[in-house]
Order: structure tokens, then sequence, then C-alpha cells
């Protein structure tokens, strides 16, 4: 700095070269953290709190001074935060629609006055979030506050929410959650990661001012996966959610298995995301906007250039000339950079050349911004990208070869496409398995935009009408989950107790069980090890029937059949799903006496009931060919001028191990819900009341849904559990059996994560609970095809 | 000097294949606004670049031979000798790149360079300037005049009727024969694009212009309702560089009209400079097309040296 400045106009003047850049006032927020003392406590119950003796932890800056301290909450905090949490509930939930949006309104107003302060404080911990941004949050919301109870009526909030977010989380993914549940009527207790904490706690502070009750809003500091864990534990907790990257997310989600809790994760940190320029793209708009997104200093995102062919030399070349004087970039610690210069040595160990800014590279932790040209799928720092300044470019033929090369990966968070060419866009947004599509443009956030991430990057809808359910419950129920808490399982055991086949005794062939046969791939068939297990009469009295003992070679062989035909049904003309969807409820109209006969054998209740149920499961499937066609998307009310579109698809296959409860009605309407959808799925039936299910076998046989669209397979249910949760296709798990079954799935299918569902019914003489499946409500119904599909958002600027 | 752009054969394939997007030339204009140059000597030092890169233009029609030998003593002399030496660049040569006037005074403002003993040179429109609306004789005719007066650029218009109707090969025919009229004085061609419509127009006529052998191109007359704006010259400036990447000639880059202050030039050079790279930061590619922007900036550099605001009587009119 001092030899800079000593710098002659002269000097200056034949070299052309930008000043030291003037580093902005950050004394409002200084001044804030000095009346904390620099040390800052916990948010609980409208006001700061300093528990004495408590570890503390302190926040450094990149430049290696020391923001601010945190509290680390211990036990009794957690326990007083959850009591004032409660309470903050009752008062925040009785006020009415209008008086939280005013709330949050209000909070706009304090910003303007404090805003300053926010963004200084925002910049201090690089927890980037813009004040505009946060306004628009906040306006976005404050009007679906207003009109819940108009726009999404028969839904309540779920109490009180959690929302844990990882260290390099920013700000903004935190009031993306925080916001909605607060619009809707929870109260939040929200565990911020280091450096979004001070912000956070801030932003708490400013919401008291704006009326907002005590305790609605609890911010809690210390090591967000393991203390979030501990805080999910209280009682009236009704939602955990979870923004970050990805091995906290699935940190969080096995810390919290077996609690009960509903978990959703956007892991919107770290994923890989194509960046598509097709030669009918502007070239040098979208070079530009590459080297700006690739090269940012804070990036959430790791991209990939793809780049067309018939192109890539001329993008080459204006890369070279537009990254020629680029700053280097600054890294967090010398620790990334010595992981960078292991990715460079090594990519160019396997042929890569080197687009930089400048070639001598100086020492510590900066790095100059460098595009790796000649990358392939399979390169290492295509697979596991470094930290730093890297942007990898690779080359695709055709236009199916980039959507190819965009999805062959197992992150599905966003992409951005480039070309001038409006079909061409339109087709690509919508074969590229990601929740955003950004056409010519990129990383552009909006909370009207829904993102979920596909794939390996969520299990949970963000932003938009969408994003709010994961922060209501349908309001006919109860709270929908049992809490428990975690009992010490050992997790490689489960579902893996003894076969309990039998052998079908046949020296008196009048007498034994008939043999039912289970539906893979469009053919009844046995299972693939050969053997039979036994169903139980209810009540106890000997045995009902056999069905086949399917195993993890049954699932495998019916997920390979589901996954064959499910995307050319989601391709399928909505009217034509219906017209399959028809044809099934009357398949099953003609069958409707065995149907009858199996659920009298099954449950044991009289004929005239089981005919009821007949007759109602008939009118499900009715309902659900209605809604192929109302399951829709639409255009987006975006503050930039250009078309956002919101696409509902299918997740893919699903796998569901149905509910003992109406065995019939309650198979038909899920199966109906997932395949109305362009779902396929993998069906385990009841355990205890299997034969309805096998019963719908001859119906499935003889409808019109492709092969393999639904399967059905039987055995014993943990078995089954294990095998859905070990198979990577399978996106989402619809899941109602034992507690444990229901910890196991939490604790197991993060990797690559599924969407879940779990219900514990109690197996062994306690009352059965859950849904009533006989109420045709039409929240009941919302909520099943919402879980079914996952969404897309399209962003397609204009000027 | 390096060598002048001789020009290309007119590649009609490479002009149909433009693709120019317009929401993200708007964000990228608005990006570089958004860039801050540092205050202090770098700002000083910018503003002198500036200066040196400015044509220091009257058109008006009441121009007579003793505004013009004004313009040309201020053009020798546009800062106070007195604040360039508080700087240490008193011997810099720090003068404008040039003077630019109609046709018919290019003989006063060389007559008066040349009582000065400078070699400063002088830059006329020609081509039935602002319109371009005359028939191509006297155009030619008018360019060869100006250069038999003394003129070493031209600032020719295009003909926006060719333009608008697609007609690029007419277009580049009319321009070869307008370069050829010029001889050794450079050539510095006018798109005026607030008239050409879209942005890849303004792309497609940046092409052209260089392909018939323009040295610059420039944004517009200063007579048209919209001037030079800085998406417009987002577009130009990578045609430029487009231009280069193939060809390898540098081809310089001139915006004018309702340039005002200090402020809009240091943009200028921020853009030249991101877009371009510092290679065009220098007046035989850059050029900015003013009047009054020489007040302000002479204004600033007083606030610079001396810390205190001038009034405008206190620094020696044009």
């Amino acid at each position: 700095m001092a030899r800079s400045s000593a710098k002659t106009v002269y000097e200056i003047f034949q070299s052309m070269e930008y000043g030291p850049a003037s580093a902005s006032s950050v004394a409002t927020a200084q001044a804030w953290l000095d009346h904390h003392s620099r040390s800052l406590g916990l948010f609980i119950d409208g006001k700061f709190v300093r528990p004495a003796d408590r570890r503390s932890c302190s926040l450094t800056a990149s430049k290696g001074d020391v923001v601010c301290r945190t509290v680390s909450a211990e036990d009794e905090d957690i326990s007083q935060c959850a009591s004032s949490a409660d309470g903050g509930y009752k008062s925040w939930s009785s006020l009415t629609c209008s008086q939280r949006s005013k709330v949050l309104l209000r909070l706009v107003g304090v910003l303007g006055l404090h805003g300053q302060c926010v963004s200084e404080l925002c910049e201090l911990c690089e927890a980037s979030c813009s004040l505009s941004a946060l306004v628009r949050l906040l306006q976005y919301y404050s009007s679906w506050a207003q009109l819940r109870d108009s726009l999404v009526s028969n839904w309540a909030p779920v109490g009180v929410v959690v929302v844990v977010t990882s260290d390099d989380c920013s700000l903004y993914s935190l009031m993306l959650k925080v916001l909605p549940a607060l619009a809707m009527g929870n109260s939040v207790i929200v565990v911020p990661g280091r450096s979004a904490a001070p912000p956070a706690l801030l932003l708490a502070q400013l919401f008291t001012t704006a009326g907002l009750p005590a305790g609605a809003l609890n911010v809690l500091t210390g090591s967000a996966v393991p203390l979030g864990a501990k805080v999910a534990q209280g009682p009236n907790v009704g939602h955990v959610t979870y923004s970050g990257n990805k091995q906290d997310g699935a940190m969080l989600c096995k810390a919290t298995a077996g609690m009960g809790v509903p978990v959703s994760v956007s892991p919107c940190v770290g994923a890989t995301c194509p960046f598509i320029i097709f030669e009918s793209a502007d070239i040098n708009s979208a070079v530009d906007e590459a080297i700006q997104t690739a090269f940012k200093k804070k990036k959430e995102l790791h991209w990939l250039l793809c780049v067309q062919e018939s192109v890539a030399d001329s993008i080459v070349a204006r890369l070279k000339l537009r990254m020629a004087g680029m700053k280097c970039v600054s890294l967090r610690s010398d620790a990334d950079r010595s992981l960078v210069d292991a990715a460079v040595q090594e990519a160019q160990q396997q042929g890569a050349t080197l687009v930089q800014s400048c070639a001598a590279s100086p020492p510590g932790a900066l790095y100059p911004p460098t595009v790796l040209c000649g990358a392939a799928p399979s390169s290492p720092f295509v697979v596991s990208p470094s930290p730093g300044p890297l942007l990898p470019l690779m080359t695709f033929r055709s236009n199916s070869e980039a959507v190819a090369v965009g999805n062959h990966s197992p992150h599905g968070y966003a992409a951005s496409v480039w070309t001038e060419d409006l079909t061409l866009a339109l087709e690509t947004a919508k074969s590229l398995s990601v929740g955003s599509v950004w056409v010519n443009s990129s990383s552009v956030l909006d909370p009207c935009l829904p993102v979920s991430g596909h794939k390996d990057s969520g299990s949970c809808t963000d932003g938009g009408q969408e994003g709010l359910y994961q922060f209501l419950r349908p309001s006919f129920s109860s709270s929908p989950c049992l809490r428990s808490s975690p009992v010490s399982m050992d997790y490689s055991k489960f579902g893996t107790e003894a076969s309990q086949a039998v052998i079908p005794d046949s020296s008196e062939p009048s007498s034994s069980p008939p043999s039912y046969l289970q539906f893979v791939g469009g053919k009844a068939c046995k299972s693939v090890s050969g053997c039979s297990v036994a169903v139980q009469a209810p009540g106890g009295g000997g045995v009902l029937a056999l069905c086949p003992e399917g195993g993890r070679k049954d699932v495998r062989n019916a997920v390979e059949a589901a996954i064959k035909v499910q995307p050319g049904w989601m391709k399928k003309s909505p009217s034509a799903r219906a017209q399959s969807l028809h044809a099934l409820a009357k398949g099953l109209e003609a069958k409707r006496r065995e149907m009858a006969a199996a659920v009298v054998t099954q449950t044991g209740v009289s004929l005239a009931e089981a005919e009821e149920e007949v007759e109602q499961s008939v009118a499900r499937l009715g309902v659900w060919a209605a809604y192929c066609d109302k399951v829709q998307g639409g255009s987006l009310p975006m503050p930039q001028s250009g078309a956002a579109l919101s696409i509902p698809e299918a997740l893919g296959v699903i796998g569901m191990v149905l509910p003992d409860r109406n065995p019939l009605l309650s198979m038909v309407t899920l199966i109906g819900a997932a395949v109305a959808t362009g779902n396929a799925v993998v069906v385990v039936p009841s355990k205890k009341r299997p034969l309805p299910a096998l019963a719908f076998v001859q119906v499935l046989q003889s409808s019109d849904l492709p092969a393999g669209l639904v399967n059905i397979v039987t055995g014993s249910r943990d078995q089954l559990t294990v095998a859905l949760a070990n198979h990577s296709v399978i996106k989402a798990i619809w899941y109602w059996g034992s507690a444990e079954g229901c910890q196991y799935l939490q604790h197991t299918c993060t990797s690559p994560l599924k969407t879940l569902r779990l219900f514990c019914q109690k197996d062994e003489g306690g009352k059965e609970r859950g849904t009533d499946w006989t109420r045709p409500d039409p929240a009941l119904l919302e909520d099943l095809w919402r879980n079914a599909v996952q969404w897309k958002s399209v962003w397609i600027p204009t000027a | 000097m390096a060598d002048r752009n001789p020009g290309t054969d007119l590649d009609l394939e490479w002009i149909s294949k433009v693709r120019v997007n317009t929401q993200s030339v708007l964000k990228r204009a608005q990006h570089i606004q958004g860039l801050k140059v540092s205050k202090n000597q770098w700002q000083a030092a910018w503003l002198l670049k500036a200066v040196t890169c400015i044509d220091l233009t009257t058109l008006a029609g009441d121009d007579t031979p003793s505004n013009v030998h004004r313009l040309c003593v201020k053009a020798i002399q546009p800062l106070r000798y007195d604040l360039l030496k508080k700087m240490d660049m008193h011997d810099k040569g720090i003068t404008t790149a040039a003077v630019c006037v109609y046709p018919s005074r290019v003989a006063d403002a060389v007559r008066s360079l040349r009582a000065a003993n400078s070699s400063l040179p002088v830059a006329s429109v020609a081509t039935g300037f602002p319109a371009g609306q005359t028939p191509l004789e006297t155009r030619l005719e008018e360019v060869l005049l100006a250069v038999r007066d003394g003129a070493t650029e031209i600032d020719i218009v295009i003909n926006r009727t060719l333009a608008l109707t697609g007609q690029w090969e007419a277009l580049f025919r009319e321009l070869r024969q307008l370069r050829e009229a010029c001889g050794e004085a450079h050539m510095k061609t006018i798109l005026a694009t607030g008239e050409l419509g879209t942005f890849t127009n303004v792309y497609k006529a940046s092409m052209v212009a260089m392909m018939a052998g323009s040295d610059f191109i420039k944004t517009s007359t200063g007579k048209e309702s919209v001037n030079a704006t800085y998406p417009v010259a987002v577009v130009m400036v990578r045609a430029i560089r487009d231009y280069y990447l193939i060809t390898g000639h540098k081809v310089g880059f001139k915006p004018a009209g309702g340039i005002r202050t200090s402020q809009e030039s240091l943009v200028w050079l921020t853009l030249i400079k991101e877009e371009l790279g510092n290679d065009w930061l220098c007046p035989h590619l850059f050029r900015l097309g003013a009047s009054s922007l020489l007040a302000d900036i002479e204004r600033q550099i007083y606030h610079h040296v001396t810390g205190q605001y001038a009034a405008f009587h206190e620094l020696p009119m044009a």
C-alpha cells in the first residue's frame, strides 16, 4: 500500500492500472459489535442472553483478524430456547395472517434505518447477502403471510421449525428458510453456521424491533450440526430443515435419525453445475458471464464449462483475451492453495492446457483465474473439484450430447444454458435434470423461483409457493409424526433376520393355502430366491396364503424395469396418463368381487365394508386420473423482465412400503398419486395384510400401464426396506412401518439423498394410527402429489 | 504508429452468424458502470489519459475562423500549465488527440495549428454529415476536398438506408470507395447506432465497416436522438475484439455525442480496459468525441491539484 500510493501520476498514466480498491466503511457494524463487547450471546425469547461459563468461538475474517466471538450453546440453553420457541409459536400462530404480514413488512422499514449495519456486518463476516435481496425476500414472504389462509387453505403450520446451516452457507440461503417458516405461522430456532451467525443475531434483534413476538425467532450459536440435532429433540419441533454443504447435511440426517421429525436438506453449496454454450449463443456475453461467475471470490457452486465443438476455439481465444490481466483471487487458506496446485498439476499431467491470467502464480493464498481446457467427464478435477478459481472446459458435439454431459453427474442443482435459439433453450431446459435452469444468465436467485435440487442436490423445495409446504401440514391431520427417541441400533444388522421361508406342504393339495405371485416388470412371477413366506390370518388363526419371498435382487429387477419405462411415461401427454388410470379403475371395477373377497379374507371386515373399500378405490383412481393434467406449474412473477417458468417433474422411481390400514384403498391412493404425476413405483405391500395388493396384480396385468411402471414385491418388510434404501435410482421412499425402519431409512438414505416420507405405525398391540384413507380430503391428496413431484424453474431474461 | 487496418473481403457468412443477446449486453454495461476508479492520483492520471484521447470538436452552423482558432489553441494546451506542472506532467506532451471540424473549416484549423507549430491532426466530418443522405459522388468529392485542405482524419457517416435494409454488400462497396478517397488520411466510420434499430445490426455494421478498412468505428454523429450509450459500445468493442481475433488487426473505437462529465470519461476508459485491454487505451485506438467534456475534466484536475472547486471562469475557455 505504501509503495502503491507513492506511484506518480505519470507512472499510472503510462500503465493505466486500477488503483487500490477503496475499502468500504464498516464503521456501523463495528459499532454494533463494540456495543456487544465483540462477544455475541444467544438470542432467546426476544433478547440477547449471555449465559456464564460457556465456551465461545471466534469468527475470523479471511484476512485473519477476529471479527467477534460467539457463544457455544449448551443443553441448558437449548431447553430454555425450546420453551421460548413453544411460547413464541403460541403467540405468533394466534395472530391473524395480516398481523404476521405486517411484522414482516415492518422489518423492511427497520432495514431502511439499520440496513447499513446489516450489510456491513454481512461483509465483515463474509456471509454475502445484499440488502436489496433481503428486502425482496421480506416483501415476497409478507404477501404469502397475508394470503396463507386464502391461497393455501386447509393447511396449518407445523409448530417449531429448526433451521440449520453449515459454516459456508450464505445469509440469503438461511433467510430463504427462515422467512417462509415464519410467514406460515411457525416459530423458528435458527442454528446458523459460523459466518452467518452474527448477521442472523442482528436480524433477530431487528425482527423484535419490528414487532415479532418474543420467542418466535431464536438464534442458537455453536457447532451447527451437533447443536441442530440436539435442538431437533425438542418435543414441539415439527420440522428440521438444512441449507449448506452436502457433508454436513448428511451428518445432520444421521444425527436426527429416529427422532420422528421430518428433515429436509438443501445442499446449495458445493454442487457442480454445467455451463453450456451452444454455437447459437451470443458467445461474447456467454464468455463474460462464465468468467464473472466462475472466478468470484466466494463461490458456492463449481461450474463446468461445456462448449459446442464448433465454437470451442473461438471461445478459448476470447477467454485468453478476456482473462489477460485479471487479478488473482484470494483463497480461504494456504491449505486450499496446495489443493489447487495439486489439482492443476494433475490436470496438466493428463494433458489439460491452461488459460491463466498470469503465468507465474504468486505464492500464498492467492491464485490466478484458470481455465483447464481439455477436461473430460472422468477427469479427477471434474469429478471432485478443488476450491479456488478453476474452471474445467470440455467440448460436446451435438445438442443431445450437451444434455447427456450436463446430466451425467450426481448433482442436480442448476445449469446455465446459452443459446439465442428459443426452441433449443426450452428443449434443453426440459431435458436437464436440475432444479434451476438459467438461460443466457447464471446464478439468478429470487424467492419466487421454486428450487428443488434434483438427484443428490436436495430433498425439498425452497422458494415459490411450492417451497411453503415444507413448513405446513394438512390441517385435518394431527401431528403427522410420532415423536420418538433414537434407539441405539446396528444399522448393518437391520433387515438381515433369518428367512422365514416355508415349504408348502403339498401332501394335501385340497387344504393347502393358495400361492400368490409378485409383479415385476409387467410379469407375475416368483421371487428370485424361489422361496415363499406365509401370510397369517387376522387374529393369528393359521396360514391364509403363501407369497413369494422377494429380496434385494427382486427389488433390483423391479427398479431396472421401472427406470426403463418411467421417462416415456412422464413424456406421455397428461390426458394419455389419465386414460390409462381410468382404464385401471375400470379393470378394478370389473374385478370388484375378487378384490372384495381378498379384503374380507385379509382383514376380516364384513363384505359390505370390503365392497365399500373397493368402491372407494375405484373412485380414488378416477380422482388421480383427473389430477393428471391439473398438476401444473406456470409463469412466475420475477421482478426483472423476462419469462420465468416453474415445471413439475416426476421424481423418477418411488419406493413404497405400504400401510396396514385399508390395505387396498391406501395402496391405490399412493400408487395413483405417484403414477398420475409421472413416476414409476416399486411397492412393498403391507407386512400384515398383503393379500389385496397381491390380488391387485391381476388388475395391473390386464391394464394398459407400461410393463414395469408399477411393481409389487413381497417378502420380509425390513429386508425389502434395506433393498430400497440401497438402490441409488430410487429417489423417494414412502414408508409405513416400524420406528426402527424409520430410523434406519433416515440414517441410510443420505448418499444419494432420498426424499423420505416416514410414518411409524405401531405394530404390535398398540392402536393403529395414521392417515384416514377413506376421507377424500383435498389437502391429503395435495400433500401426496406434492410429494411425488420435484420442481424445476426456468429463467429466460429479456431486455 | 502501428499498421493500418487494410480491411478484408466481405464475409457475409460470418456476418449472418452474429448473435447478440440484448439483456446480457445491458447487464454487462451496467456492471461496467458500477466499477469504480480509485481516487487521487489514479483519477488524475486516468483523466489525463482521457484528455489525450479527446477529439476536441466543434460542429456548429456558426463556426467561424475565430472560434476554430480558439479551439485549436485549447487543443494544444488543454490544461493550465501550472496544474500540469504540479503533477509533473507539463513536459509529457499532454494535448488532445485531434481537433474535429466541418470540411469548410479544415483550412482554418490547419492554418491555426501550423501557426502554433503544432502537428496535431485535424479531423473533418464528411459525406453529407450528419444524415449521409447525399449521392455517393458528392460524398466522395467531399472527402477528397477535405483531404486536399489538410485533414488527416476523416469521420464519415455510413448510409443508414443500406444498413437498415440489410444491403451489406452495397454498404461494403461504398465504404471501400470512401476509404480509397481518404488515401493516407485515416477513416473513422460513424455508424449512427441510434438509428440502426438492434444490437445485432450494430454488430453487423461494425463488422462491415472494419472489413471495408475503417481505422476507427464511431458510435454516433452527436446529432441523433440517441448518442453514445454504454450498451452499444459493448457491442461495438466486442466486434472490434472479434475482428482482431480473426484478422490480427486492431481497429480503434470512438464514442461521441453526449459525453460531458469527467465521470463519464472514466467509465468509457474502464469499458475499453475491461473489454479490449490496455492496448486500446491510447489515442491511436481510442478517441472521445466531445466539446464540453474538457472543461469538466480541467475542473476535476484543478480540484485534485488544489483541493478547491474551480469556477468556470478560472480556467481558460476553449
